[in-house]
């Protein structure tokens, strides 16, 4: 029952271990331990998911979610979508329709539109708004983000209308 | 390979395009740089403990236990940075704001100390440790009480003389009116005396901040001769100024590095937290980094709050002959940039109307509150939120039709504005007229008769661009025929990196995406007043393609020398080659943009020159009032902007979404809540912002057919724009579908209910 | 945040060991959300946290045979939210979920981390209230149940005893009857909601049968409006008698005043949405929605 402990997790397809403390969060790891910088800690409250991250296949706020947990868990941050230097089609999708500005809130956008279209392939614009009311964007990209998700979607099935 | 043409008159076909920004794969990647990221070795971390006071004496600053817990490095006081900074005063307007409180706080928030620690949760945990006692003073929160001076904020003014424009203010005492902006054409006494009708009304705007996401992030690394500031920050030529000052030392040893700014929105500006790293890089004879969670930014910087008081005198022809403005900006306990809101948006008090008899007074009001800054718009959405429902209001008492009432008052273009500058490139009418027929303005619009519903409303506004400003920018061409440009503009998202990309490209004929626009370092890239209130595209737009002309014009200057002949298409690769046997070399040009400008007169601010570009604006709404409930949902919006010939029209369709629907935040429901000096709610969980369900049903965001005549390449800014009609065409348009008017922000469900209800004889219970 | 101890017991009667009934510094967690936040704001300091995430026994959803509905206390709300036997038989959660909090949150937070939290802005405990769920709790006496309805004591305040933990949710079988629950936000569209009105009835033709109202947010706790339920029983359904329902509501709801708006204005809120949570309610049952 010590606060200190060494954990092990599955880090974008690489085993990797670190020490931490009971009070770090997940996000304070990435970040300080393996100098993954996507994620970032803004509201501090996990609204505005620009901490997204993903643990075991579903997004989490990192800046909420303790470290400790992700002991023996799969762990993937955004850079882990191009790490065949390859843009995934959500990638693609956001620079197409410029769905974004200052780019701080991107990635863990693009985090979730991948998860919304994995579980909702063709989604409608209620589902689209729904699933993407919990990240916020203070330069109001949200247009563009729509856009962005529709285009993505029939990039991902090709053949399939809109 | 690129190539140069030695005749002129050839389009490098990069302005208009709407190519993805530069730097779009880092961004969706996750690697774009941000001062938030950085790491320094050997860094500490800062953590600022705060006055919970809003006026006080500090009797004591008790950091024993503090110090006490392992691993704190040291706990910093004024005492401390007085050692290093002997007097550590600081602001763009007044030398008003000290790095550590001295002597007295003067809002809840203020810093008074600092923690520093190589790990941030303890230089947290220590920093909760620390105890302060202070001897409260009354304290003052509202503009209007503020300007008769019953309590004071500051014992004595202290100006500073950084701007050219704010150099004329004097040091006072007595006061808490930090700028009394006056404007006097003709007479409005007399011309309210023989008016057909007088009307006079106060609307009021609350407090808002601009929560870019990544806050605010300072790093200094001082070494004895040498001092490197990692900033997100919109100026690094004003912080490199401001801080050798502080130090006593040259500019040239003072080095400001700016990475993207995750989001600026006008709050990055001046000094925030660079001073504060730089003394405690000194004391610590460390790097330290100093980035605030959300909570602490809405204690740094905000938007001026505003009471406008406004009169109006019309004849029996519904033309307005007088207008008195009456301005009290709220700029909190340090002045900031708030003296040139008062002033530069001052002189636009009474909005787009020609108008033969205006007074205007503007004033910046200390209070003790937290202070307010530039903030998109900068005062000049307040101010409209003011005249275009005071317009309504009077169009409806006068029974006339609001767009008809405005036909016949507003400016003109080849007209003057108020202060005596000429009206060019600033089609009022045009928009106006634009806006009117996208919203069918003439076809009646069934209002309902249900439980909800529907109203429509329009506004119109301008703007004039800051001035004088000084950009300057540096066209490097490489051997290779590879371009490089140094300027010190900030790419905070508004895509300017890509835009003055587009501007070398054009001139120099290569793709925009080949041009390498170098990262913010002030030993590296030139003078930029500051990435501010709408002004780079036009002035550092300028200064760039003025560069790349000059580039451009050595080149062509070296391919005669080398002997070859008009007409031929030459590498560049090939010329460098020549003049000098191998691979080596590069051509350089230099711009500098200075627009032209006359200072207001003192006691008229009236002047020929006040701007070299207006801002022109208008927006349609359209909404659904729930009348049990009083939500309002905005069903269509139609923003409408002038801003010259897009550099890159996606981009700029994007800026004025963007700004319409910040400003639909502060419209709708955005508000910072006080108990007496302290914010109650400092989080995104209790100040909301808008979010994806938050946008109108219909949103359309539109630009008119212009062409900026002294504008680089036909272009000006497109930042702000967008964010000055918002929120009185959706007054506007409540007051049009249930007959309430609202003169105070925000339009919350409450307040719409509450005033139905008081309309409806029978009102809610007071809260 | 100041560090503290983790512990990570694999029984739910070694997490109960490690509870301490005169220690608020120490506390079950589940998914963790709700306490990182008060830990981060500097209102929660813990010596030591119990997580219960490593007891399997607690994530699971049973369809029970008599037609219901067995939640284990750490069951993520996410996984409630894709359950088809949730749907099937209390899809007034699913549908509620859709706009609870945000994805993220629903992939982490826990049934049991959610009811014992107390906060009345949350939109599950008044549904599961008008559903007439009911919990069993874990202490050292042994395991109790505690209807839903009587868990929150006031603000912030539960009627679990510092050292009891939740292990399950149980929510009966709703039978014939439907539901529905309405948000009303006042600030942006996700924000927290103003007010929450939770409603379930048995529709008998067009009267209605053993209602149930419930309102949070706007009042210190979660709590049913028997007045309200009082006057919709046995009644026939027009807009007279949701008017009336509204009424008594209004009258009986102790609505507070914060940011999100005054008392007096949500008791107005109240007065409308318990009407318009019935009426959506009926008008589903009458298109054959399911509850």
């Amino acid at each position: 029952m010590t606060s200190r402990r060494t954990i092990s997790f599955t880090l974008n397809g690489e085993q990797v271990s670190a020490q931490i403390s009971a009070h770090h969060s997940l996000l304070e790891v990435v970040r300080d331990d393996f100098n993954l910088y996507g994620a970032r800690e803004s509201c501090g409250q996990g609204l505005c998911g620009c901490c997204t991250l993903i643990v075991d296949g579903r997004a989490v706020s990192g800046c909420l979610y303790l470290a400790a947990f992700a002991d023996g868990a799969v762990v993937e941050t955004i850079e882990h979508l191009d790490r065949d230097n390859l843009l995934d089609p959500v990638q693609e999708a956001f620079i197409e329709e410029g769905a974004f500005q200052c780019g701080f809130c991107t990635p863990g956008f693009v985090l979730m539109v991948k998860q919304l279209l994995d579980e909702h392939p063709d989604p409608d614009d209620d589902r689209i708004r729904d699933y993407l009311s919990g990240n916020l964007c203070r330069c109001a990209a949200y247009p563009e983000i729509i856009q962005a998700v529709k285009s993505a979607a029939r990039k991902r099935q090709p053949g399939k209308t809109a | 390979m690129p190539t140069a043409t030695l005749t002129t008159g050839l389009s490098g076909g990069q302005v208009g395009r709407s190519l993805p920004r530069l730097e779009a794969r880092e961004k969706v990647t996750g690697r774009a740089e941000y001062t938030h990221n950085l790491r320094l070795p050997g860094m500490l971390y800062g953590k600022v403990f705060r006055s919970t006071v809003g006026h006080g004496r500090i009797k004591s600053i008790d950091t024993g236990a503090a110090k006490a817990v392992p691993g704190v490095y040291q706990v910093v006081t004024a005492q401390d940075v007085i050692k290093v900074i002997p007097h550590p005063y600081y602001g763009p307007a007044f030398h008003d704001q000290p790095i550590l409180a001295i002597g007295k706080v003067h809002y809840v928030g203020e810093p008074v100390a600092v923690v520093l620690a190589e790990d941030p949760h303890v230089a947290e945990a220590a920093a909760a440790l620390i105890v302060a006692e202070y001897e409260e003073l009354p304290a003052v929160y509202d503009e209007v009480e503020a300007a008769q001076n019953r309590i004071l904020v500051h014992d004595e003014l202290k100006p500073a003389g950084t701007f050219a424009d704010l150099k004329h203010l004097k040091g006072a005492k007595g006061t808490n009116i930090a700028l009394d902006y006056q404007l006097r054409k003709g007479d409005v006494d007399k011309a309210f005396s023989e008016a057909a009708h007088v009307f006079e009304h106060e609307f009021r705007t609350q407090k808002v901040l601009h929560l870019a996401f990544e806050p605010f992030v300072s790093i200094a690394d001082y070494k004895s001769n040498r001092l490197t500031l990692y900033t997100a920050s919109q100026g690094p030529s004003f912080v490199r100024i401001e801080i050798a000052r502080l130090l006593g030392w040259p500019e040239n040893r003072v080095r400001i590095k700016v990475p993207f700014l995750g989001g600026g929105y006008g709050g990055k500006l001046y000094i925030k937290l660079e001073a504060m790293v730089t003394a405690l890089s000194m004391i610590a004879k460390r790097p330290v980094k100093v980035s605030l969670p959300m909570e602490e930014v809405f204690y740094t910087i905000s938007r001026h709050p505003m009471t406008f008081r406004i009169k109006s005198g019309v004849d029996r022809d519904g033309r307005i002959t007088a207008r008195r403005c009456e301005v009290f900006w709220n700029g909190g306990a340090y002045a900031d940039i708030g003296p040139r809101v008062a002033q530069k948006s001052g002189f636009t008090a009474s909005g787009p109307y020609d108008i033969e008899n205006v007074s205007i007074d503007s004033y910046a009001l200390y209070t003790n509150q937290p202070p307010a800054g530039a903030l998109r718009g900068f005062g000049v959405p307040q101010l409209v939120w003011a005249y275009e429902s005071h317009t309504d209001m009077m169009a409806r008492a006068l029974k006339m039709d609001p767009l008809e009432f405005r036909r016949r008052n507003i400016m003109r273009e080849g007209g003057k504005h108020t202060t005596g500058t000429p009206l060019k490139d600033a089609p009022v009418e045009k928009v106006l007229e634009h806006v009117a027929a996208r919203m069918n303005w003439s076809k009646p619009l069934d209002r309902g008769n249900g439980v909800i519903r529907r109203g429509r409303g329009l506004a119109i506004a301008i703007k004039a661009v800051i001035s004088p400003t000084t950009s300057v920018a540096i066209v490097n061409v490489n051997a290779d025929g590879s371009t490089t440009l140094y300027c010190g503009t900030i790419d905070m998202g508004q895509g300017s990196d890509t835009a003055m990309a587009q501007m070398v490209g054009e001139i120099l004929n290569v793709p925009a995406e080949s041009v390498n626009v170098v990262p913010r370092d002030t030993d590296v890239t030139p003078y930029d007043m500051g990435t501010l209130g709408s002004r780079s595209l036009f002035h550092m737009g300028h200064a760039v393609k003025l560069a790349a002309e000059e580039a451009r014009d050595k080149i062509a200057a070296l391919a005669r020398d080398l002997g070859l002949p008009e007409g031929t298409n030459y590498s560049i690769a090939d010329l460098f080659q020549k003049k000098y046997g191998m691979q080596a070399g590069n051509i350089v040009g230099t711009g500098i943009f200075k627009p032209d400008y006359v200072p207001p007169q003192p006691g008229t601010g009236l002047t020929p020159k006040v701007t070299p570009f207006w801002m022109v604006s208008g927006v349609g709404a359209e909404v659904e009032v729930d009348t049990e409930t009083g939500h309002v949902r905005i069903t269509r919006l139609l923003n409408v902007c002038e801003i010259g010939k897009p550099i890159n029209p996606k981009i700029c369709e994007s800026q004025i979404s963007g700004a319409a629907t910040m400003q639909l935040g502060f419209t709708m429901f955005e508000k910072m809540h006080f108990d007496g000096g302290q914010v109650t709610n400092a989080s995104l969980a209790d100040y909301k912002i808008p979010g994806i369900h938050d946008l109108p049903v219909t949103f359309e965001n539109e630009t008119i057919d212009a062409y900026q005549s002294n504008g680089p390449f036909g272009g000006k800014g497109v930042g702000e724009v967008a964010t000055f009609c918002v929120s009185p065409a959706i007054g506007n348009a409540i007051d049009d579908a249930i007959g309430v008017r609202l003169t105070e922000l925000p339009l919350n469900p409450e307040a719409v209910l509450r005033a139905l209800r008081a309309k409806q004889n029978r009102p809610i219970e007071d809260a | 945040m100041t560090p503290f101890e983790l512990a990570e017991p694999a029984t739910v009667e070694d997490a109960l060991r490690l509870l301490d009934p005169q220690d608020s510094s120490v506390r079950p967690l589940g998914g963790g959300t709700a306490l990182m936040l008060m830990m981060k704001a500097g209102v929660f300091r813990p010596t030591r946290l119990v997580s219960l995430r490593k007891i399997a026994a607690l994530s699971r959803i049973i369809a029970t045979p008599d037609g219901g509905l067995v939640i284990g206390a750490l069951t993520p709300l996410g996984d409630v939210e894709r359950s088809a036997e949730v749907a099937r038989r209390a899809g007034v959660i699913v549908r509620t979920m859709r706009r609870l909090s945000n994805v993220r949150v629903r992939n982490v937070a826990t049934i049991g981390g959610c009811l014992a939290h107390g906060d009345p802005h949350m939109d599950l405990p008044p549904v599961l209230m008008a559903l007439d769920a009911e919990i069993r709790v874990a202490g050292r006496a042994g395991e109790r149940a505690l209807k839903v309805e009587n868990l929150y004591a006031g603000y912030y305040e539960t009627a679990l005893n510092r050292d009891e933990i939740i292990t399950e949710l149980h929510i009966p079988s709703q039978g014939a009857r439907s539901a529905a629950y309405l948000k009303c936000t006042t600030g942006s569209a996700d924000d927290w909601p103003a007010l929450g009105v939770a409603v379930s009835f048995e529709a008998d033709g067009n009267a209605i049968r053993a209602p149930r109202v419930v309102v949070s947010a706007a009042t210190e706790k979660a709590t049913r409006l028997k007045g309200a339920e009082a006057t919709l029983s046995g009644a026939a359904v027009d807009d007279a008698l949701l008017a009336r329902a509204g009424d008594a509501a209004a009258a009986e709801a102790e609505t507070i005043s914060d940011v999100r708006g005054s008392a007096p204005y949500k008791r107005e809120l109240v007065r409308v949405y318990v009407r318009r949570a019935v009426r959506q309610a009926f008008d589903g049952e009458l298109k054959g929605a399911a509850h």
